[in-house]
């Protein structure tokens, strides 16, 4: 901004400051802003030809104008002008301008010349005439004033010269002369000058004379050989006069400065080479100059000696020897130091094969005490090297009397060896580790075509030491743990080398497991336990051990001081049972992880280790091994947890999820299926749900099962079993009623009062529980389809393929009054193989055949066990909905709804509670009264009906109000008998009849139960069989027919007692004939009557 | 190629990253351009140079991924593929590479090989012209995904170095404009009897011709022209620059730079030379000698009284253990200074004696001299001096003379905050007249530690404290001790306020790469009320910051105590100029001065009852062994003597098994004699008499 506004109009000349400014704005970039000053080149002319313009600036603006000359010189009019101007400048006497001006000008103008050439074609007279006014400058020889002046030509010549190799050679007679006459200092310009023409004639094969001054050196032409762009126009050197020019050109370098001595040798190193020189020659001149402690000297004999090697052979000792000493200079720079190293470094390397000397010089090599850091690491590297050299010749010559580089390794190693106890990041440990490297690798290149082999490495008394080192290392300096883990990381990283990092985590694996101390500290060196856990080429034994005694260690330890030590560092101990897990198959460490894990997850003082290593063993257990590694690795990928990191705590996964993983799918009932085990035999479901007309909040009294003890007891009504409202007036009936008791009743009593109070009163403790097998299983292909994986599963055997589910929750909720039912979880499930039979999965609520077949074996991996408990509070049908939430393998989380479970009333037919003082024994004798107690009871004129029954735990009471029914079977004894065994054998308690007990003898399902052959079935029913039931008596009527028959083939009586949860009882006497067997049925439950209907039916008659 | 080296750019960037200077070569730029298009495989290189603002840029963006503007040196574990500090080699902390544009790293925007040179509050970069291949050579280098290059096999940084004098000259390029921005650019001191000293070449010039000039270049207090060891030990970083610097003198730099290489192509980078010139020039009647060529490195010829004056210049570096199972080292690193000041373009020339025992390991010379007849123990030199004062050879020795001060220092913590100490030190012990110590201080440097209060009398001299460190002036300037010895001691104790762990941000920590894992756990281990030195030393090096790659070790990590000193009348080593056997040719008579100034370095007491930094040395236990490799050593070198700096404690056990030693090597005779045991006797107290009993071995063959 501020620039814009100080811009001037172009006709005004720009101050000091402005200019500057404009230097600037170029320097950094942005020429747009000064776009507006059109002539800008005329504007810098001008200034620069002024006479009152400062020469400060002035210099400032002939720099600028070389540096930015592109941007400038657009047309070759411009050009055209500049040279004119300098011809101005350098014609004017020296008091009206100052020579440094006068140099820097001839310097500005020959760069811009060159560098316009790039864009456009130089017209030649402006070059001519530029070539000619530097020649007139420097045709003055010796002259005293401009001598400097002269030098600066020469170097703009120079630089032309170099520009169009050949530009001079028609003058180079004349050069020459200029060159032996000139005795100022300017004579190494007119010397370099000569030097390069030759240099150029040379190399383009000029055929020029160099002793011919017939051509005029003004006016000044370039000769045709300039414009030929092919360089052999002539093929014929002047090689006598050329080497009568070289020679003159040997006897001066010592005039020379260091820079001007790179520069002569660099072009004279051609000459020299092409004219067949004597490299000895050079070698007499210029060999001295290595001992000079001019860097760049020295650094030009190790080029010429590179150039010509055979010429200097023997001469590597001396030439190794100065470098070293250069490098123990201790006045020089540390760069020119380091540098000197390098050199020594390379130069061996180009000769490789004669570095016998350096290897002798090798304790010379030895950093020294005040040597900077840098130095002694390369030092260190020249040890490396002599040690490689000397493994490389006794591989040769297979003699030892070379240096052990062992013993070099160790003893350079001592200048650094502080890092032993400074904190691990100090300088020191990184030398030491970069040479523990370039030690270990040794001649080991990452060339493909690297001959060294592994063995050689591995045998290597370095590898040894140096894994006797690290081992050593990690046992005395624990802190140093993570920077072995880095070096050896670097090696594993390498492709080359990664063998080299394994065979060392071999070692430590060996050789530093069974030396750690077992005890707090042990954890620093977990990152390295990482490293080996990680490592498939060890087997995890060893380090299942030393953690297995670790986390015995914790938990002996433990104490009230140890807390968060035991947390984080057995939390640090199951990462490493992670990784391995990761990277081992789970075979190889089943054994002795389990075992860890289980010892962990029961004894360890921490509860989230404990739940983790829990995970952990259920994982090792349930999920096959890549499925097992895919999970845990997928937690690295999603979370960006690496295994190694777990400072705080590894189990981190709580923290919070791409939400896009986040999905739900509607339709995950067609693949995932949550199927019963056992098929329900009513096919069609139906519930009786009367809760529903009930209008009032509270439940009809008499559907709650218990009540509490303090809203005492009230009346049953039996025969109006329809009616669902409650009579407010009797809830608050205070006093006990007055009863009238017999003996026999009272022995009901007792036995019920017994009976019932070992009925839990779910209210206040866990109830009574229903369990429901089922099983899970999803379809592969359907699955993958839904997840929108292309993946076809192709084969049963690759179970690899086979897609699979995780961490599979199922939650249950139901309309039913089944309480609250507890969610199950499934760790890890995999998909069924997709040529299974459709047909057979889709039949979820049809009764599957109990005998699945052959394959219900193989079935199994793909089929999930699943147990519904269920806590009715009242017992009836009902179904159980299923919400499922689950992982697929690439964490994408799934949930939805799942076709719901169908709970039938068989599911609560429990066996009767049998209190714990009756004895395994007895329990036939007891279940038989108790039916019998209860038949009692539930009688229609049963005088308990007013009674009330305290349940166990003294707060709840329950009341029995009993009602009955009958049920003709048209069925054959036979297939009953079977039916019954195979479904209500469990509940059979009692059994008449002298051929319905063979019968059952012979099925020897039905056991442990009174079998009552004597009494006469008959009369033992008709006793009971008094109650006022119309239907019965109806029944009687309608099957007076067959009455007779029956009786005649009245088999026997089956007495079966069921219990419903929470404390409901179902009782069947079955009087089975031959045909028919009539089925008297009591309950204390009505509803459940609705249901037994079709459950009978079911039962007997499909 | 046919250029040994050429400047592509210089820019210098100030301590906010900007770039306050900057020149390009638009002549070489072309070359660069004409042999990246030459190349067709690699025409997608960096091609343009980068403005002011995008190389100020990468360079930031540098300084943070390697930590430093130096950066790491050392691949560490947090280098990334591509930078520096990947290629695994300290040099890389002078030799950089930018990625203009950071964007996209690639090699189209690798700027290679950038010298980086800091000097002052300034950084200079120098960016010389290789060859297109280099730069890709040094992208798959700093690319390769590897483990790290194997030495002598893979293409690594050393061949390709030495493949590139450019980088070289661009350093001394750096070099040179780093002296003229912070005005070090003062010749080395050459001392006359009469007057304190001489100045450079203007004074000569000006002495003769009588033209005023410019003001003459401060000299520094203790003038040294050896760059190195300038700096104090324990100081922290060499990146840190210096406070007080002054601006840029610009003009100054586009003088330098447009005369010392107008094309980029560096002729002479003598600066005093160059701005002689730029105030003198030439006037018609300096005339050229009439027979010779006037070498370019000396554009003026001296007229007036003629004279020459060498002053010898030595620095001590020491480390005294007094262990028995470390043997001190001590060096001598030396050059001699000249100033002749005589008429036309005469060549001097004078044997160089004592080299032997000496033990002279490098001599180095002026680009000037001619070094003939390199015998054993005499060298010839000749020279053609240059205008001014220089420094015509450089060498590095033992002390012949035995250490000017030598025994031991002793701290003891005998709790957390309170060290009790003792120095029992013998100064010139057997140093004869004219030797003079003009002033001995001894410090105790406690970087990391205040001190409150110091308790105790030296036997001589005077101390003071200051803040982090305590200095005993055993003597004094004014009160030199010439020929004689004296022993002093120094007992006391010293308490030094609670320490505080001096947490390092954890930025830095961060960026060394390796993060050590801190468990707080076992900080409660560690906790025990017993005074446990081992466990204060690791209390107080658990913080201890990395040091530069430019430090010999962690000063920090160390109790020591730092001896300075000044002793003139004559050099330690031996060496030394005769002023009789001095020549010039063509004759003329000229006085001859000789002076000598003997300064410390590193002259370090370490803490006998602590830790300290040592190196390999051939240990006395398995003699045989090492004087099998010693003798490996001599035979192999037939004409030059290379000797370890441990041999003196080697050299007791080859005089015992003298008779052995040259059985093994019949073809060789070695005499030993006993020298110095006269001069410097053990201590009493400390049992160290094998060890100092040092034994000097000439070698005739």
């Amino acid at each position: 901004m501020a620039e814009k506004a100080a811009a001037p109009p172009p006709s005004k000349p720009l101050t000091t400051q402005e200019w500057e400014t404009l230097i600037e704005d170029f320097q950094n970039g942005v020429h747009h802003k000064w776009n507006s000053l059109d002539p800008l080149f005329d504007l810098l002319l001008s200034s620069l030809l002024r006479k009152d313009f400062p020469l400060f600036l002035k210099l400032q603006l002939l720099v600028f104008l070389d540096e930015f000359s592109l941007s400038f010189f657009t047309s070759h009019h411009h050009l055209l002008r500049l040279v004119d101007a300098l011809k101005a400048v350098v014609h004017a006497p020296l008091d009206v301008v100052a020579s440094t001006y006068k140099d820097q000008f001839m310097v500005s103008a020959s760069s811009i010349l060159i560098c316009a050439s790039e864009k456009k074609v130089i017209d030649p007279q402006t070059e001519n005439n530029l070539v000619e006014l530097l020649l007139t400058v420097i045709n003055r020889p010796n002259f005293g004033s401009d001598r400097h002046t002269r030098g600066v030509a020469c170097e703009c010549l120079r630089e032309l010269e170099r520009w169009k190799p050949g530009l001079l050679s028609d003058v180079v007679g004349h050069l020459w002369s200029l060159c032996q006459n000139e005795r100022t200092h300017a004579s190494q310009c007119y010397l370099l000058l000569f030097t390069s023409v030759i240099h150029n004639i040379i190399v383009r094969k000029l055929s020029v004379s160099i002793l011919n001054t017939s051509v005029p050196m003004v006016p000044f032409n370039a000769p045709n050989c300039v414009m030929d762009s092919g360089s052999g126009s002539g093929s014929d050197l002047n090689v006598k006069e050329l080497r009568r020019a070289l020679a003159f050109l040997l006897e001066w370098p010592q005039l020379m400065t260091p820079c001007g001595m790179m520069e002569f040798v660099y072009m004279i190193i051609p000459v020299a080479m092409a004219l067949e020189l004597q490299p000895s020659m050079l070698k007499v001149q210029l060999f001295g100059m290595i001992h000079s402690f001019d860097p760049v000297l020295c650094h030009v004999v190790l080029v010429m000696y590179l150039r010509f090697l055979e010429a200097f052979d023997g001469q590597e000792g001396q030439v190794s020897r100065r470098l070293l000493l250069i490098s123990r200079e201790s006045h020089n720079y540390l760069v020119f130091r380091l540098l000197a190293i390098h050199w020594l470094l390379g130069f061996n390397e180009l000769i490789f094969e004669k570095t016998k000397p350096t290897i002798e010089l090798c304790s010379a090599f030895y950093p020294a005490l005040f040597d900077p850091l840098a130095l002694k690491a390369l030092k260190l590297d020249l040890l490396a090297f002599s040690s490689v050299c000397a493994h490389v010749l006794r591989l040769k010559s297979g003699s030892d009397e070379l240096i052990d580089p062992v013993k070099l390794f160790e003893n350079g190693l001592v200048c650094v060896s502080s890092f032993k106890w400074l904190p691990p990041m100090c300088t020191e440990t990184a030398v030491a580790f970069r040479t523990f490297h370039k030690f270990l690798i040794g001649s080991s290149s990452h060339s493909d075509n690297d001959p060294s082999t592994t063995r050689n490495l591995l045998d290597s008394a370095i590898f040894r030491t140096l894994q006797d080192l690290l081992v050593n290392m990690m046992l005395e300096s624990r802190r140093l743990v993570p920077v072995v883990v880095a070096f050896v990381d670097r090696l594993l990283s390498c492709q080359k080398h990664s063998w080299l990092g394994e065979c060392l985590l071999q070692k430590f694996d060996a050789h530093l497991l069974p030396k750690v101390k077992m005890d707090y500290n042990l954890v620093y060196c977990f990152p390295i336990f990482d490293r080996i856990a990680e490592n498939q080429t060890i087997p995890p034994r060893g380090l299942l051990e030393l953690l297995t005694n670790f986390m015995i260690f914790l938990v002996e330890k433990h104490g009230p001081d140890t807390g968060m030590k035991s947390w984080s560092q057995g939390s640090r101990a199951l990462g490493i049972c992670r990784t391995m897990l990761m990277h081992h198959h789970s075979s190889r460490l089943f054994l002795r992880l389990s075992r860890l894990l289980s010892f962990t997850c029961l004894y360890f003082p921490d509860l989230e280790i404990r739940d983790n290593s829990r995970i952990y063993l259920r994982m090792l257990v349930c999920i096959p091994g890549k499925k097992l590694r895919d999970i845990l690795s997928l937690g690295n990928m999603i979370l960006g947890i690496s295994p190694s990191s777990h400072s705080t705590s590894f189990f981190s996964v709580q923290s919070p999820r791409p939400s896009k993983n986040f999905k739900s799918f509607k339709n995950l009932s067609s693949c995932i299926h949550l199927e019963r085990l056992g098929p329900l035999l009513v096919k069609q479901f139906w519930s009786l749900s009367l809760s529903n007309l009930v209008v009032s909040n509270t439940k009809p009294a008499y559907l709650e099962s218990i009540r509490d003890l303090k809203a005492t007891v009230e009346e049953k009504d039996f025969s109006d079993s329809s009616n669902t409202e409650i009579i407010p007036g009797r809830i608050n009936q205070p006093q006990e009623p007055l009863r009238v008791m017999d003996s026999k009743v009272a022995e009901i009593l007792n036995t019920l009062r017994k009976y019932f109070s070992c009925i839990p009163d779910f209210r206040y403790m866990p109830g009574l529980k229903v369990r429901i097998s089922c099983s899970l299983r999803f379809e592969s292909n359907t699955f993958n389809r839904m997840l929108g994986l292309d993946k076809t599963v192709t084969s049963l055997e690759e179970i690899d393929a086979l897609p699979a589910i995780y961490a599979t929750v199922l939650k249950f909720s139901s309309s039913a009054p089944y309480g609250s039912i507890p969610s199950y979880c499934i760790p890890f499930l995999l998909g069924e193989p997709y040529n299974k039979d459709p047909a057979s999965q889709n039949v979820s609520l049809s009764i599957v055949p109990v005998g699945v077949g052959n394959d219900s074996r193989e079935e199994e991996k793909y089929r999930a066990a699943v147990v519904i408990d269920l806590e009715p509070r009242e017992p009836t049908p009902g179904i159980v909905d299923v919400h499922i939430e689950t992982n697929a393998v690439n964490g994408q989380i799934i949930q939805g709804q799942l076709q719901g479970v169908t709970v039938g009333i068989e599911d609560m037919f429990l066996k009767a509670i049998v209190p714990s003082d009756i004895s395994e024994d007895e329990t036939p004798r007891y279940n038989f009264d108790l039916f019998n107690t209860l038949w009692e009871a539930c009688g229609s004129s049963s005088s308990t009906g007013r009674e009330t029954f305290q349940l166990k735990g003294g707060k709840g009471i329950a009341a029995i109000s009993g009602t009955q029914s009958v049920k003709l079977l048209d069925v054959p004894a036979t297939s009953l008998i079977q039916a019954t065994e195979r479904h209500l054998a469990r509940f059979v308690v009692g059994v008449s009849g002298e051929p319905l007990i063979d019968a059952v003898w012979q099925g020897g399902i039905i056991q442990n139960i009174i079998l009552e052959d004597a009494s006469p079935v008959a009369t033992s029913v008709t006793n009971h069989d008094t109650g006022p039931l119309r239907l019965t008596y109806n029944d009687e009527e309608c099957e007076n027919g067959a009455i007779s028959n029956s009786r005649k083939r009245n088999l026997g009586c089956f007495l079966v007692l069921i219990f419903l949860p929470p404390r409901f009882h179902l009782l069947f006497q079955m009087e089975v004939g031959d045909v028919s067997t009539l089925v008297r049925i009591r309950t204390d439950h009505w509803p459940s009557l609705a249901y037994i209907d079709d459950y009978l039916e079911a039962l007997y008659l499909s | 190629m046919s250029s040994g080296c050429s400047i592509r750019a210089i820019w210098i960037l100030n301590n906010l990253d900007a770039v306050v200077f900057s020149r390009k070569f638009p002549v070489v730029e072309k070359r660069w351009r004409a042999a990246c298009n030459a190349d067709n495989d690699i025409d997608q290189l960096f091609a343009s140079l980068p403005t002011h603002s995008d190389l100020a840029d990468a360079f930031l963006d540098r300084k943070h991924r390697e930590g430093s503007a130096r950066g790491f040196g050392i691949r560490k574990s947090n280098s990334t593929l591509g930078s520096d500090s990947w290629v695994d080699d300290p040099i890389t902390r002078h030799i950089v590479g930018l990625f203009i544009n950071k964007e996209e790293e690639d090699i189209k925007n690798l700027l290679w090989p950038l010298i980086l040179h800091t000097k002052g509050l300034y950084s200079i970069l120098v960016l010389p012209l290789v060859e297109p291949r280099h730069l890709v050579a040094y992208a798959r280098l700093c690319k390769r995904s590897d483990c790290g290059t194997a030495l002598g096999m893979d293409d690594g940084l050393s061949s390709l170095l030495l493949d590139l004098p450019s980088v070289t000259g661009a350093f001394m390029v750096a070099h040179a404009i780093g002296d003229i921005i912070t005005g070090d650019t003062v010749e080395p001191e050459v001392i006359v009897s009469a007057a304190p000293s001489v100045g450079g070449l203007f004074d000569s010039l000006t002495g003769s011709i009588g033209i005023s000039s410019r003001a003459k270049p401060v000299n520094p207090p203790v003038a040294s022209s050896s760059p190195s060891s300038t700096a104090v030990p324990g100081s922290v970083t060499a990146d840190a620059p210096k406070i007080g610097s002054r601006p840029l003198d610009k003009d100054a730099l586009r003088t330098f730079i447009s005369s010392s290489m107008p094309f980029g192509t560096p002729l002479d980078l003598n600066y005093s030379n160059i701005f002689t010139i730029k105030a003198n020039g030439f006037s018609a009647t300096d005339l050229p000698p009439p027979d010779q060529k006037q070498p370019a490195w000396k554009p003026y010829l001296y007229k007036g009284k003629q004279r020459i004056m060498f002053t010898i210049h030595e620095t001590i570096h020491a480390a005294l253990y007094d262990r028995d199972e470390i043997p001190d080292t001590i060096s001598v690193s030396g050059q001699i200074n000249c100033r002749a000041e005589l008429e036309g373009l005469p060549d001097v020339s004078f044997p160089l004696a004592g080299l032997n025992a000496a033990n002279l390991e490098v001599l180095s010379y002026h680009p000037c001299a001619q070094v003939s007849d390199q015998g054993l123990d005499k060298q010839g030199v000749m020279f053609s001096p240059p205008l001014g004062n220089f420094v015509l050879m450089r060498y590095q020795a033992t002390c012949a003379l035995g250490p000017p001060i030598n025994g031991f220092y002793q701290l003891s913590m005998v709790s957390e905050d309170k060290g009790a100490f003792l120095f029992k030190l013998h100064l010139m012990e057997g140093y004869k007249s004219p030797l003079n110590m003009e002033f001995c201080t001894v410090t105790m440097p406690f970087p990391r530690r205040r001190i409150l209060s110091l308790d105790g009398t030296p036997s001589v001299g005077t101390v003071s404290t200051s803040e982090h460190s305590v200095e005993w002036k055993i003597v004094t300037s004014g009160r030199g001790l010439t020929g004689r010895s004296i022993e002093v001691t120094f007992p006391g104790t010293v308490k030094f306020a609670p320490w505080q762990n001096q947490r390092l941000s954890s930025s830095s920590r961060s960026s060394f790469g390796i993060n050590a894992d801190e468990d707080s756990d076992n900080e409660a281990e560690n906790a025990s009320n017993m005074v446990n030195e081992e466990h204060l030393m690791e209390k107080m090096n658990k913080d201890l910051p990395p040091v530069d790659l430019e430090e010999p070790f962690c000063w920090q990590a160390y109790n020591y105590a730092k001896v300075s000193f000044k002793v003139v009348g004559a050099s330690v080593s031996g060496i030394a100029v005769d002023p009789k056997s001095v020549s010039i040719y063509p004759a003329v008579k000229a006085p001859i001065e000789f002076s000598t100034q003997v300064t410390s370095g590193d002259y370090i007491l370490w803490n006998t009852l602590g830790k300290c930094p040592h190196v390999a040395t051939i240990k006395r236990s398995n003699r045989e062994d090492n004087a099998d490799e010693f003798f490996n050593l001599i035979s192999a070198d037939e004409d030059l003597f290379i000797i370890h700096p441990s041999i003196r404690s080697l050299s007791t056990s080859l005089g015992t098994e003298k008779n052995k030693a040259v059985k093994k090597n019949e073809n060789t005779f070695y005499t030993f004699h006993p020298l110095i045991s006269s001069i410097s006797p053990p201590i009493k107290g400390s049992n160290k008499i094998d060890q100092n009993t040092s034994l000097f071995i000439s070698l005739t063959t």
